[in-house]
């Protein structure tokens, strides 16, 4: 047995990450010290401030997968909070960063409220609508905003009160912002980002709270827009209600894209790109409209020949000469100890009906599953087999009827909720995490709200738990390789390990068998032994009758949407309505 | 050709690149005198920048001519402001971080010099400018002279006009809702307020309207007999005027001086015949207006309105302060502007008060069936 | 009543507008999934393209109208091969991104080619409107409510009546299923986006001798039309139409009845309470479905 757990990182990250700090110092002293003219110090203080907001870009489109066409609203709540609160009110400088960092946060929040029905193209046109709204409200509340003179004479710290000691504070800013945002997708909640943008459903019932992630996600990149707006405002002295504009919002995303939407590095060059071109083109100023043609066309052309952006194609081309990360060394045996609470029933379902208009695809459905065994649900195609298994997860919301897990009614949780409550489940078509490794993978499954078996959920214990996991399915020497690299069969396994590491009290299996080949079949049967061996119950359903009768002691069969037979597995196949029912479909 | 990504990526480097070998390439000038202008070569505004520096190249070879600035030839170096606030911000301060540069020109939009000011007031040179928001000369930045008539003043000229001469009481204001429009309301409705007859409909629109039915109607519905008028885009004022003229309003309308630029005056067409309009330029108001637009004429072709004249007297009189005070220091130049009295410009006569505004009055012009005529001026002496 | 009346007239007139460019953001939507952020510079370039013929060359109207036609459906011809069709398997992100660029780069092209100034362009009709008892109709206005009238005749039976309509539908309703019957998908894909370029140049030109042909005259009414879109339902004809009325009619009594400065707030307003309240819009089952 090699030595447990070499996964933990063996030096403290403030120590790893000595190099950053130390670059960030020696910016924020050169941009202290070193002597600029007017003209380099506004496209630093631009460039610096922008790419704060462009980080809160990099949250919510790069890590969270939602779009937000409205951050130029939110550089505008903490500009104007800074505006009037130092022009007007005479307040402290800080209060109103903070006034406005919160007026920010408010607006994201809410506005990530909308994601809860919406997605893509319209939320797209939510975030315009509140942009153009914000817009108007600035240019016309003149006893509020100034209207469209704008704000000026704003205040800056007295700490900060030259241009270059300002600009220091900003970098300095910048500099914490960028560690942030770079560290967050390996946090619990980055990870949460980074599952819903991969794949909803499969984060909901991986028991990541979907709608609560959004939220975040959208409030952060509000903060970030609301603190820079607070810096630039600060650092400009002057605003007005053009500079906070949709096509300023615009200008943001582009700035995000062209430098790689999911890193803070990449924000940070595809910002002081597109403030410095510009510029550079500006020789080219005596045919009028000449260089914002020139610059609509390089955003289409870096779209189309560098999809992650700049950085993303840098990145790409080291990544081919690093040498691949090992995986961690093997750990111990996964140990399995579902929680028992209720009684010798672990899910029982009464008179469970799901309908879609006035088709019923599940109708009265009454399912027991004893403790400890493995219990299958069959029926021929169109049944409401996975329907069942979808209102079970939460997924679908069940038109009447109850569902209790371990005593606890789960009814109307949505599905995050039942995952702490104790479900775990598969997919008949793999839902995984696509841009993470098989760990990552699977370490989004240890974090299961309510999983003992992790002790305080400290990041060591949770890759201890996805290793033990993956080890248990047989991939625990692949675990830094990404999704993509496995094969069909292997990324089953792998979504049965995310399942397990969770510690859950039932596993539900949609069709695992399905796409396998013979030898993978027989391995999985083997798989199920040894989780049903440790006690853990499992709901199976599959269309392999050789799995199902080997494997399940109990079956329960359905038909156009309802129950036809239930009982132990070997009279329930030589039950006439069965034969008739299912086998005479197949 | 197929494009791959790598020829992109060569490309893109190449592209970042190019700028600075062309700089590196292009050569210093000599010993010139040289003025910076922030001016929109793009943007919203970009037709009417173009106007602008056609008025302050005039000017200048006019000044050049005449044997320059201290003896020196005097060069315009022009910057794109974008026609945005971030976009003058950078322009000037690139202007400023050139040392040689000894004065500049701002911009005819008051949000736009708003912006500027405080790198202004940094950096401590002179600026010209064309906005007519009357705080900017009285927010205590003394580097900033005006060479149009501020606002306080345009509003009380259309008040005075129309209630004295054309002898109007009830009055409907029109105006945007920028910096511009919302500034000159303001002063017109203040001066009817003066003058004993507060307006009886005070109207605001968002610039780019693509319809003002509503507007027209609730016009209608004032029982106003008398229009004033703050409008900042042409096609707006374009679209308004037609829609006044079918819905049957024809009251007598004295708008700011968009009303009789020359853009409004080819898209309203016979929709505007018979206004009024106040006109800090007015080809016949004086000598020094008319040859202001032969000048014009002979280069540019068109007919010249206040976005050139403008730039126009601002060098103008900025070479002769210069000029007067024989020396490019900054508070000698500005002492110099301020000390010029009865200058001839095309704008009017200037007379600079302690503020730095140059001009104190209005000409009157009406649109006689398309052609621009002189009416009157209105002077105020406080 | 006189004043209602007018009021409805105009909102329709203007709603009509927001109608025709919604058509060409349905049609490539539907087609696509994309949203085409360059919508309103088609309608712009269309404008401009008659200034060209029209009033600077001084050609017979009807002529130089073909002329401007010819050259959108060219027009979108080349953005297909330029902005979408490359970035056709990527996601909707990417490719709304390289729309906003292509906008960006339509408009300034035109800028930097024919300058900044507005420019006029005269109606079909010599007439400007007619005195119908108190309400004034602009002849103008006529004319855009009697095309959009026709177009939702025209799409109905070119879409249920036609077999390339057809071919159509079903591209846009299930790529997979439509190649495997043989239709070529590229191909409708680009008879959709020259399609909708054409309607869109339909549009700015219709609109021109209202508003006037400016580099910004697009996108203005663009996002409009984009927010009619989505009320009517994303990926329904008839839903864009009667959202892009419904949008007109609203912001003109909104601006006489409660504000004219946030006239363009409006519209913003309905189509949040829409996403909140009904985001499948008012016709759409379907999209819910597509979402």
């Amino acid at each position: 047995m090699a030595a447990p757990a070499p996964v933990i990182r063996s030096k403290p990250l403030i120590v790893r990450h000595l190099p950053y700090f130390v670059a960030a110092a020696i910016l924020v002293a050169l941009a202290a010290g070193m002597q600029f003219d007017g003209y380099v110090l506004n496209i630093l203080m631009q460039a610096t401030t922008f790419s704060i907001a462009v980080f809160g870009l990099s949250v919510v489109l790069g890590l969270c997968g939602q779009i937000n066409l409205a951050q130029a609203a939110f550089f505008g709540f903490g500009a104007y909070a800074v505006g009037l609160g130092t022009a007007d009110l005479h307040m402290s400088y800080w209060l109103c960063l903070l006034a406005g960092c919160l007026a920010a946060l408010v607006a994201g929040a809410f506005l990530g409220m909308s994601t809860l029905r919406l997605g893509g193209h319209y939320l797209a046109m939510v975030t315009i609508s509140f942009q153009q709204i914000v817009t108007l409200v600035m240019i016309n509340a003149i006893w509020l905003t100034h209207g469209p003179d704008g704000v000026s004479n704003i205040g800056r710290p007295a700490l900060f009160s030259t241009s270059q000691g300002y600009l220091a504070f900003c970098v300095a800013v910048l500099a914490i912002v960028g560690y942030i945002v770079w560290h967050l997708p390996d946090t619990k909640l980055g990870r949460a980002m980074r599952a819903v943008r991969d794949n909803e459903l499969a984060a909901g019932v991986n028991g990541i709270d979907v709608f609560r992630t959004k939220i975040y996600a959208f409030g952060i990149c509000a903060v970030l827009g609301g603190l820079a707006g607070g810096l630039f405002a600060g650092g400009f002295a002057y605003i007005s209600p053009d500079q906070f504009s949709f096509a300023d919002s615009i200008v943001f995303l582009t700035m995000s894209l062209l430098g790689g939407v999911a890193s803070p590095i990449g924000s940070a060059i595809g910002t002081g790109l597109l403030i410095l071109i510009p510029e550079w083109l500006r020789f080219l100023k005596s045919v009028p409209g000449l260089y914002l043609a020139i610059y609509g066309l390089f955003v289409i052309l870096i779209i189309r020949f560098m999809p992650d952006g700049i950085w993303g194609f840098v990145a790409n081309i080291f990544e081919r000469w690093r040498a691949k990360t090992q995986a961690p060394a093997a750990v111990k045996p996964l140990l399995l100890k579902p929680a028992m609470v209720g009684g010798d029933i672990v899910l029982e379902v009464r008179g469970l009906s799901k309908h879609f208009g006035g088709l019923k695809a599940v109708d009265g459905v009454d399912i027991a599953v004893r403790r400890g065994g493995v219990h299958a649900l069959i029926g021929p195609n169109g049944s409401g087999k996975t329907t069942t298994l979808n209102v079970l997860s939460g997924l679908y919301k069940a038109t009447s009827g109850s569902i209790m897990l371990d005593g606890t009614d789960i009814t109307n949780m949505p599905p995050h909720q039942r995952t702490a409550a104790g479900l775990g489940r598969t997919f008949q078509n793999i839902r995984l995490f696509r841009s993470m490794t098989a760990l990552e993978n699977v370490e989004i499954g240890a974090e299961r709200r309510g999983n003992t078996m992790v002790g305080q959920g400290g990041d060591a214990a949770l890759t201890e738990r996805a290793m033990e996991a993956l080890t248990f399915v047989g991939l625990g020497h692949r675990a830094n390789e990404l999704i993509t690299s496995f094969s069909y069969g292997h990324q089953r396994l792998i979504e049965i390990a995310r399942a397990l590491a969770g510690n859950p009290t039932l596993l539900l299996l949609d069709e695992p068998a399905a796409g396998l080949n013979s030898t993978e079949k027989l391995e999985l049967h083997e798989l199920l032994k040894r989780i049903a061996a440790q006690g853990l119950t499992i709901l199976i359903i599959d269309h392999d009758m050789t799995l199902v009768s080997e494997a399940a002691q109990h079956i329960t069969v359905l038909n156009f949407g309802r129950r036809i037979a239930d009982g132990e597995s070997m009279a329930v196949l030589r039950h006439p309505d069965v034969v008739s029912a299912y086998l005479g479909s197949e | 050709m197929k494009l791959t990504r790598r020829d992109f990526a060569a490309g893109l480097a190449a592209g970042l690149a190019a700028p600075y070998i062309i700089k590196s390439a292009r050569a210093e000038g000599a010993a010139t005198i040289k003025i910076g202008m922030c001016a929109p070569v793009t943007g919203p505004a970009a037709e009417s920048g173009r106007y602008a520096i056609q008025g302050a190249k005039i000017a200048l070879e006019a000044v050049n001519k005449a044997g320059g600035i201290l003896g020196k030839q005097a060069e315009l170096v022009i910057e794109d402001d974008q026609t945005t606030n971030p976009g003058i911000v950078l322009a000037f301060s690139k202007l400023a971080a050139q040392p040689d540069i000894v004065a500049f020109l701002g911009s005819i939009r008051s949000t736009q010099v708003h912006a500027m000011a405080p790198d202004v007031l940094k950096l401590g040179k002179p600026v010209m400018i064309g906005g007519t928001d009357p705080n900017l000369t009285h927010m205590g930045n003394q580097w900033l002279f005006r060479f149009r008539p501020n606002d306080s003043y345009s509003g009380r000229v259309i008040a005075e006009y129309g209630v004295n001469t054309l002898g109007k009481k009830k009055w409907a204001i029109l105006h945007s809702t920028d910096a511009f429009g919302t500034a000159g309301g303001k002063a017109l409705a203040a001066a009817l307020e003066k003058l004993g007859c507060p307006a009886v409909l005070d109207q605001g629109y968002a610039n780019q309207s693509q319809d003002f039915t509503p507007v027209v109607l609730a016009i209608k519905q004032s029982g106003a007999d008398i229009l004033g008028s703050y409008f900042t885009f042409e096609n707006d004022l374009g679209i308004f005027a037609r829609q006044l003229r079918q819905l049957g309003v024809n009251i007598p309308w004295v708008g700011s001086p968009s009303i009789v630029n020359i853009t409004a005056l080819k898209l309203a067409g016979p929709a505007l015949y018979n206004t009024f309009g106040v006109a800090d330029y007015a080809e016949d108001s004086s000598d020094a207006a008319k040859a202001f637009g032969k000048a014009y004429r002979d280069v540019v072709k068109v007919a010249p309105d206040n976005q050139s004249s403008w730039t126009y007297d601002a060098v103008s009189v900025l070479s002769a302060a210069i000029n007067k005070a024989g020396s490019t220091d900054p508070a000698k130049i500005r002492e110099a502007i301020l000390a010029t009295k009865k200058f001839p410009g095309a704008e009017g006569e200037y007379n600079f008060d302690q503020n730095g505004d140059g001009l104190h009055g209005y000409n009157i012009v009406k649109n006689d069936k398309g052609n621009i005529v002189f009416d009157k001026h209105i002077e105020f002496t406080d | 009543m006189d004043l209602v009346l007018q009021l409805l007239f105009t909102g329709i007139g203007i709603g009509a507008v927001y109608a025709l460019v919604a058509l060409g953001f349905v049609l490539i939507f539907r087609a696509t999934n994309v949203v085409n952020f360059a919508q309103g510079e088609f309608s712009m370039v269309a404008a401009y393209l008659m200034v060209v013929f029209a009033v600077d060359l001084g050609w017979p109207y009807w002529l130089s109208f073909l002329i401007a036609l010819g050259g959108m459906a060219l027009l979108g011809v080349i953005f297909n091969l330029g902005v979408y069709y490359p970035l056709r398997h990527r996601s909707f992100l990417p490719v709304i991104i390289a729309t906003i660029g292509a906008s960006i780069l339509l408009a300034n092209s035109v800028l930097a080619i024919y300058g900044p100034q507005p420019q006029v362009l005269q109606g079909w009709f010599e007439t400007p409107g007619i005195q119908l008892g108190p309400v004034y109709l602009d002849s103008q206005y006529l004319l855009i409510i009697a095309v959009t009238i026709a177009l939702v005749i025209f799409n109905y039976w070119f879409f249920e009546h036609t077999l390339l309509g057809k071919k159509l539908q079903a591209t846009s309703q299930d790529k997979e299923m439509a190649s495997l019957l043989g239709i070529s998908v590229s191909t409708m894909i680009m008879i959709t986006f020259i399609y909708s370029a054409v309607l869109g140049g339909l549009a700015g030109i219709l609109v021109a001798p209202v508003l006037f042909v400016s580099i910004q005259m697009g996108s203005t009414i663009a996002l409009k039309a984009f927010a009619a879109t989505i009320i009517g339902g994303f990926g329904d004809v008839a839903g864009a139409i009667i959202g892009g009325l419904a949008l007109g009619v609203i912001e003109t009594f909104g601006a006489a009845y409660i504000s004219v400065p946030y006239k363009d707030g409006f519209a913003f307003l309905v189509l949040i309470a829409f996403l909140v309240f009904r985001p499948q819009g008012i016709f759409g089952e379907r999209v819910a479905e597509k979402a």
